[in-house]
């Protein structure tokens, strides 16, 4: 059995909507190893790079809001972004605990 | 995503009723699944994976698709005897969690919303106000009274429902007695075995949040279980 868990990220974009805010939602569609968040887990973000919600454990949100601007900005309606092992470089965005995920931008409209 | 669709998910959830979102990743576009209807256009040849996903409970991509689905459930229902101290707690920690939270209390004092704010509490005896609650095996109690004339007729109704997860807050002596008079009314042992009690794992704190806390960890734990 499971009970829905559910952060409730989507309410909160309605909210932002209501604002006259441009929402992007970001969703976690695939994962491959140990991905810290389960699929289906979400951020959403606005045109000024606010954000609420996760699609992982803090290791690629940064990367995910800059591209949620850019969806905004270029008005594209989607985006499927992937994010793999970080390597050893330091700065580099990655999860750092081996996983893979993949996340799937769209914007409200 | 459509803020059509958006409105409707969040009208949807309120409404507690359960569907899926069925995505098309290559262009946005997305349709509402409901138990019973037929998906149109591009979606209508991914229909039994669709149900397959909802019945299972799962979000996920349908293999060699590039159609996403993302189930919604009920919160599950959690029936709280007694609008004590560490109700108020609790009522806290399941509101970020997504329980769906009743709170029964015959006793006028306990059961005001100056207490319990944004919350309905039903101020009636156990037996009453079951015949308004719609029940089943998917619920789960918290008994916290310890006082047998309000917290016995909740835990019998419980038992006969089969919750999930029942438990009673009291001390060992307390819930031996408890199980004695369970017994006394023709419950078996098996079914006695099956209550929390004294409730909540161990973690040491006596204060009320720290119980309240100890409580809805199990209860968490149990949603995972079973």
């Amino acid at each position: 059995m499971r009970n829905s868990f559910d952060e409730k990220i989507l309410d909160e974009a309605l909210d932002w909507v209501k604002t006259n805010q441009k929402v992007v939602l970001a969703t976690v569609i695939q994962t491959w190893g140990s991905s810290p968040r389960q699929v289906g887990s979400r951020m959403i973000v606005n045109e000024n790079g606010d954000f609420s919600g996760s699609v992982s454990g803090g290791c690629v949100e940064t990367a995910v809001v800059r591209e949620c601007i850019d969806l905004i900005k270029e008005n594209k309606t989607c985006k499927k972004i992937e994010f793999k092992v970080s390597n050893e470089s330091a700065w580099e965005v990655g999860l750092a605990c081996g996983g893979e995920i993949a996340v799937y931008l769209e914007q409200v409209n | 995503m459509k803020l059509k669709t958006l409105e409707q998910i969040i009208k949807n959830k309120s409404s507690k009723v359960e569907f899926a979102i069925v995505t098309n990743l290559q262009n946005g576009e997305s349709e509402m699944f409901e138990p019973g209807k037929k998906l149109t256009g591009y979606f209508e040849k991914f229909q039994k994976e669709v149900e397959n996903f909802f019945k299972s409970k799962k979000n996920g991509i349908i293999e060699n698709s590039d159609i996403f689905v993302e189930t919604y459930i009920r919160p599950i229902k959690v029936i709280i005897i007694g609008a004590v101290h560490i109700a108020q707690y609790l009522v806290d920690f399941a509101k970020s969690l997504n329980f769906e939270i009743s709170v029964i209390d015959p006793r006028g004092y306990f059961a005001t919303s100056q207490r319990f704010p944004d919350l309905k509490i039903i101020n009636k005896w156990p037996d009453d106000a079951f015949k308004e609650i719609e029940t089943n095996e998917n619920t789960a109690l918290i008994a916290l009274t310890h006082d047998p004339k309000i917290d016995d007729p909740a835990l019998q109704h419980a038992l006969n429902k089969k919750f999930y997860y029942i438990g009673a807050l009291g001390s060992k002596k307390t819930h031996e007695n408890r199980c004695q008079r369970l017994k006394e009314a023709g419950f078996t042992d098996e079914q006695i075995k099956s209550i929390y009690g004294p409730i909540g794992i161990k973690l040491g704190g006596k204060s009320a949040p720290e119980i309240a806390l100890s409580i809805i960890a199990q209860l968490v734990s149990e949603t995972y279980n079973k």
